[in-house]
């Protein structure tokens, strides 16, 4: 029954794709509204699937002899465990409501069939990829994502949705080399792409390659730093992150679903060769750094945009780099945990996105503020609150953790560097809702502190509870922390530098609120106006690329001239 | 005996179809039928008699794809009385074609030579004001000649070497690449996407005799070679405004990476005969709707003044877009199959050559994407009259795409007997990456 229901799944979203398409003008309303009922039953059908795969084993499905895997260049079969089963529900349960919106949404556009079959083949290729038997059906549905991508641009009539589709494309099928240059290597070295193979055969033969006379690396090492650059452009990280805002001028549906499903298959790729990236140390390092640095200007870049699209997009930069970080740190559950969390929230966001701005076109004053209208003034006492709040919960944090749960914190770096990072970015929410919102009120105060605690310990409680569904083996997962562990010295800069930003935070809310000057140098007044329009112009990402296309294509029609000299 | 009847069948099909061609010589619909039939004849022929034929290192792909190269490039031709010497000689063509393939190591190379010197006196005869003649074309195939005659009479190295320059010729590999250049975009009517299928073809077929032979010093200069030849192929193509050249210098960059492999592994296999077949079907194709372009706007049109097909030409555009993904290495298509067969099974090899022929292949979603893009995309021009595909010039699309799925998704086993490397051999070779 579990074999046929995971076969089921995805020939429903191709059949919806098929209703939708195949017909005549005539009916295209109806079938449109019909073929949410597959798209409905492929929901319902992963919901059966992760049922019954809690209560099993995973299951294979294979097409092929796995004893001679090039004898189909493209292998098809299929690997269900808990990690696909959850991303196989996520993602229809998201594709529903996308396609039902979509449907209404997009009803007077001209070409509402070819999207709607697109939107419903998109649905159909990530349920294949997120299933995939091996590491080259997954690199299959992989690559057809990314010009999917492309279509979903949809308005290819219009100029920079055509560029900024293009870009798309190009930028990710670098990353999709990368990818492939990595399935090429670990083939090589240890001739299997099927994935418990080929974890148990990079377990038991470390391996060491040289990439240049005198640069030697570990094969795992090579492997997944080839494969992670696959996943930073899926996922857009930096400095592949660049498509991403280009592609913005596609239907608000499509980046619902893009932020909802596409662009978590770089976090889903990790995960699922997580026994192969807690082989090595060197790539989570580098996941954290890039990670870190993409949630970092992701975040910032975000602050400074104009544009609502474009503030979402930039949002989902930076919470993308938080999941990448989250990995690098060897939380690989909780990095699914949130793509799951951010998924949900970024497509209702987006789905409403659409709203806002017909709204805003139509009413001139919408959604402007007047700042004089808020409330001034200092509140001690949600000053207070505040101040406790921020420093009072991750002290309990830390007693609870080991005094209820007993988790061994201080034993996994990663754990305690993602608290300090929940801890600045809490603070920096707090900051925000006390400085729009200055309230002397004893129940504001209470609801604050225990809609906090409440939102931290379910918090904590589902994330450990998906982390004991996800991965069964506590060793398993305290074997990816202590292969990300980082050096001493970086963990105690990490550590001190969060506390010193949280702590200075409030300090400077405290001395602005009162009314006194805090004393900044010339420079750096002067350096913050700076770093605002370069983030405001998105770092000049977009020009660096553009002035690298055209000298590449000015080098390029140099040397074609030279060449034509003495050929042809 | 009637295995030796075999290869005179196989090459006689088409000849006689060529005949009968010349009968209806008045009626070009007639020709044009004729030259269909006797390739699908030919088709049929060649698999009821496959299982019969030694099997060559390359396998018998190469059999099958000939006749469908030849019933595609017919097809996308419109009935036109211009077009009647090209589809006789694109059957000739094919007669010599499967003569080379099956004909053994007399009657083999003579058709080769035949072919080469047909191509030569085609381009001396045919060019135009927007393709004047080109020696350098002509003196490449004159190479090729000469190379295919001295393997005949000398011996070993030089028949080898000579061999490997014909091979160079007709699999194109820089610097004899630009007899195939000049072939793609000179010779009349539906020769060329039959042309780029059958050169490239036969000289894998000589490549696989060839390169097992050669001193190894000889194939670390052909490996060189053939990288800078993806590159210079490559980056060929991304200064192209012409689609034909463009498409040209495509191919040349896929088919060096598959010298590359060659190179590497001293031998031709099925999966290099899936790659060389994938990479010319999918340049034929390209080519096939290059054509149908210019049988609306002109030979002389300019693809930056074609924009906005995909809205009015909905079926040109869906098979059009598929060509272009199969062209660019995109899965489930053959070019991507053949080229993941090789990078998989090849030996390991150099970290940079890999990369170069990585680079190459990424290089290709630019060019021919931008190609894409501008014919189908962007804005429709109301001076223009669309039409979309007729039934032939859709047939014809629509087998290239076909073939080209096939040649993606099926298992090897069924060109040839050879089994695959399997995982031990893998592992054993894996064991070099230790230290």
């Amino acid at each position: 029954m579990l074999v046929s229901l995971v076969l089921i799944v995805p020939l429903l979203l191709l059949s919806a794709a098929g209703i939708v398409m195949i017909g005549g003008e005539t009916s295209r309303f109806t079938r449109a509204k019909a073929a949410a009922y597959p798209v409905g039953l492929a929901f319902l059908g992963a919901i059966g699937v992760l049922t019954l795969v809690s209560s099993q084993s995973p299951i294979t499905i294979r097409f092929y002899d796995p004893a001679s895997v090039t004898s189909f260049i493209i292998p098809i079969g299929f690997y269900v465990d808990r990690l696909s089963a959850v991303m196989m529900t996520l993602i229809t349960g998201v594709s529903i409501i996308i396609y039902c919106y979509s449907t209404r949404y997009m009803y007077q556009d001209g070409h509402a069939r070819r999207y709607l079959a697109l939107i419903c083949l998109t649905d159909f290729v990530l349920i294949c990829m997120v299933s995939s038997g091996n590491l080259m059906m997954l690199f299959l549905f992989w690559q057809i994502l990314s010009y999917l991508l492309y279509l979903l641009a949809h308005n290819h009539v219009h100029p920079a949705t055509l560029t900024g589709a293009f870009k798309t494309f190009t930028l990710l099928r670098v990353a999709d080399t990368a990818f492939l240059a990595g399935i090429v290597l670990a083939y090589q070295l240890y001739g299997t792409l099927e994935f418990q193979e080929l974890f148990a055969r990079a377990a038991a033969t470390p391996v060491t390659i040289s990439i240049l006379p005198g640069m030697d690396v570990s094969a795992a090492t090579a492997v997944t730093l080839l494969l992670f650059v696959g996943a930073m452009g899926k996922s857009a990280q930096f400095p592949l992150h660049l498509w991403l805002p280009g592609s913005l001028f596609a239907p608000t549906p499509v980046h619902a679903l893009l932020h909802a499903g596409i662009i978590n298959a770089g976090g889903f790729l990790i995960n699922r060769l997580a026994p192969l990236f807690g082989m090595s140390s060197t790539t989570l390092h580098v996941a954290f750094v890039i990670g870190t640095l993409t949630a970092v200007l992701g975040a910032t870049m975000m602050l400074a945009q104009n544009d609502i699209k474009k503030t979402l997009g930039f949002s989902t930069i930076g919470q993308m780099g938080y999941m990448i970080m989250e990995c690098g740190l060897g939380a690989f559950s909780l990095a699914v945990f949130h793509l799951i969390a951010h998924g949900l929230f970024k497509a209702t966001v987006f789905l409403n996105c659409g709203n806002i701005i017909h709204k805003a076109r139509q009413e001139p004053h919408f959604p402007h503020v007047d700042h004089a209208a808020e409330e001034a003034g200092f509140s001690r006492l949600a000053w207070s609150t505040g101040f406790v709040t921020t420093l009072f919960i991750p002290l309990l944090i830390l007693l609870v953790t080991h005094g209820v749960l007993r988790i061994p914190l201080l034993e996994s770096q990663g754990t305690v560097i993602i608290l300090f990072f929940i801890w600045i970015t809490s603070s920096q929410a707090i900051l925000t809702l006390i400085r729009l919102r200055a309230v002397a009120s004893w129940k504001v105060s209470a609801i604050m502190l225990l809609t906090l605690l409440f939102i931290v310990f379910v918090y904590l409680f589902a994330v450990e509870s998906f982390t004991a569904f996800l991965y069964p083996n506590p060793e398993e997962v305290a074997s990816y922390f202590r292969a990300a562990d980082l050096p001493d010295w970086l963990f105690d800069l990490i550590v001190v530098m969060a506390a010193l930003m949280t702590v200075m935070g409030w300090i400077y809310l405290y001395m602005r609120a009162h009314g006194r000057t805090v004393w900044i140098p010339a420079w750096i007044e002067g350096l913050r106006i700076r770093l605002f329009m370069v983030f405001l112009n998105r770092i000049y990402a977009d020009e660096l690329y553009q002035l690298i296309s055209s000298m590449t294509a000015q080098l390029i029609h140099r040397l074609d001239k030279l060449e034509r000299g003495w050929s042809r | 005996m009637t295995d030796m009847v075999i290869p005179w069948v196989l090459a006689g099909i088409p000849f006689a179809g060529a005949l009968v061609c010349l009968a209806f010589g008045s009626d070009p619909y007639r020709v044009k039928l004729c030259a269909i039939g006797s390739s699908v004849i030919s088709l049929a022929a060649t698999a009821v008699v496959a299982n019969r034929l030694p099997i060559p290192p390359d396998g018998l792909l190469p059999l099958y794809l000939l006749p469908i190269a030849a019933v595609v490039a017919t097809l996308g031709q419109p009935v036109h009385e211009h077009h009647r010497l090209a589809w006789t000689l694109t059957l000739i063509f094919l007669g010599l074609g499967m003569a080379v393939l099956t004909g053994g190591n007399t009657f083999g190379p003579l058709s080769l030579i035949m072919i080469m010197l047909m191509i030569m006196f085609l381009l001396y005869r045919h060019h135009t004001t927007l393709w004047p003649i080109s020696w350098w074309g002509i003196g490449s195939f004159g190479v090729g000649v000469v190379g295919a005659g001295l393997s005949l009479v000398a011996g070993p190295p030089v028949s080898s070497v000579a061999s490997l320059a014909t091979c160079a010729v007709l699999l194109p590999l820089m610097p004899l690449h630009d007899g195939y250049l000049t072939a793609l975009t000179r010779l009349p009517g539906s020769l060329p996407p039959f042309i780029v299928v059958l050169l490239p073809v036969l000289g894998l077929h000589g490549l696989a005799t060839a390169m097992p032979t050669m001193p190894s010093e000889f194939v670390a200069v052909v490996s060189l070679l053939a990288l800078a030849s993806s590159l210079y192929g490559a980056i060929k193509a991304l200064a192209q405004s012409r689609v034909r050249l463009l498409v040209g210098y495509g191919s040349v960059s896929f088919f060096s990476i598959l010298w590359w492999f060659v190179a590497g592994a001293h031998t031709a296999t099925p999966r290099a005969a899936v790659l060389a077949g994938a990479v010319g079907l999918a340049t034929g194709g390209l080519l096939v709707a290059w054509q149908v372009i210019r049988t609306r706007y002109g030979d002389d049109v300019d693809p930056q003044a074609v924009s906005g097909l995909a809205a009015v030409m909905p079926k040109y555009a869906v098979l059009f877009s598929l060509l272009g993904l199969a062209a660019m290495g995109i899965p489930p298509f053959g070019v991507f199959a053949g080229f993941m067969g090789l990078l998989l099974t090849a030996p390991p090899s150099s970290t940079i050559g890999l990369f170069i022929a990585l680079t190459a292949w990424l290089a290709a979603s630019w060019y021919i994407m931008q190609m894409v893009q501008q014919l189908l995309f962007g804005t429709r021009r109301p001076d223009l009259r669309y039409a979309d595909l007729r039934h032939p010039e859709f047939t014809s699309l629509l087998i290239v795409v076909l073939a080209l799925l096939a040649l993606g998704l099926a298992p090897i086993s069924l060109y040839s007997s050879n089994q695959d490397p399997k995982m031990t051999a893998t592992t054993e070779q894996s064991l070099a990456w230790n230290r």
